[in-house]
């Protein structure tokens, strides 16, 4: 998850908590978010809806739809 | 102006796609005006003979531009937007090559409704058909 968010959002040493939101990351604008999105689906070979991408608050709350969706 | 539709409705309506371009004397010039780019390799066919070419070598940008087309005018639904694409030059084109541009839903997201296209242009060589470059293309839709 980290090299994914690393190399969309371009920032090398960026650390990748829960707790991490759009806000704490210059690099994190409404475009990377569809990249982050759309790798994060290829990774995994998941496919999101659009209702629960709107729920989520941080990268946590993005990692429990994860990992509910792989099992 | 074409009804409004999801990526999912696209790249069900439209998978694949082929189309034909041809490098002219007037696309090469429109080009090199709008680019300021008058490397020799692009203007001077002494220069591209001394480096191997067969000629002066088109920008390979003028790609991007089909590219442009293919996405803004031959796509069934006009309200899209480039968000990001990749290309990679495979041989060199000239003036007066016809290019065939094959293009093939890749990747479909519902959840940001993007659609990405992987795409190809190849040149006809005596029955051979040659890779001139490939990439690929990912469209968003206007609000």
């Amino acid at each position: 998850m980290t090299d994914i968010f690393q190399d969309i959002l371009d920032v090398d040493d960026l650390e990748v908590t829960d707790s991490l939101k759009a806000d704490d990351v210059d690099e994190w604008d409404s475009l990377s978010h569809i990249q982050l999105i759309v790798a994060i689906e290829k990774h995994w070979k998941i496919k999101f809806n659009a209702r629960e991408i709107m729920t989520w608050q941080n990268v946590g709350q993005m990692v429990d739809t994860i990992v509910q969706r792989i099992g | 102006m074409t009804p409004a539709m999801t990526a999912v409705q696209l790249s069900q309506l439209c998978p694949s796609l082929e189309h034909t371009y041809c490098v002219t004397q007037q696309v090469y010039d429109a080009f090199r005006l709008c680019s300021g780019d008058n490397n020799p390799l692009h203007i001077s066919e002494i220069f591209a003979h001394e480096h191997g070419f067969e000629g002066r070598v088109m920008y390979g940008n003028i790609l991007n531009a089909f590219l442009s087309h293919f996405v803004g005018v031959l796509l069934p639904c006009d309200q899209v937007m480039i968000h990001a694409q990749d290309i990679s030059f495979h041989a060199p084109v000239y003036l007066g090559d016809q290019l065939l541009f094959q293009a093939q839903c890749e990747t479909v997201s519902e959840a940001v409704d993007i659609v990405i296209y992987k795409f190809k242009f190849v040149r006809n060589e005596g029955g051979k058909r040659r890779l001139v470059a490939r990439g690929h293309v990912q469209i968003g839709f206007l609000p």
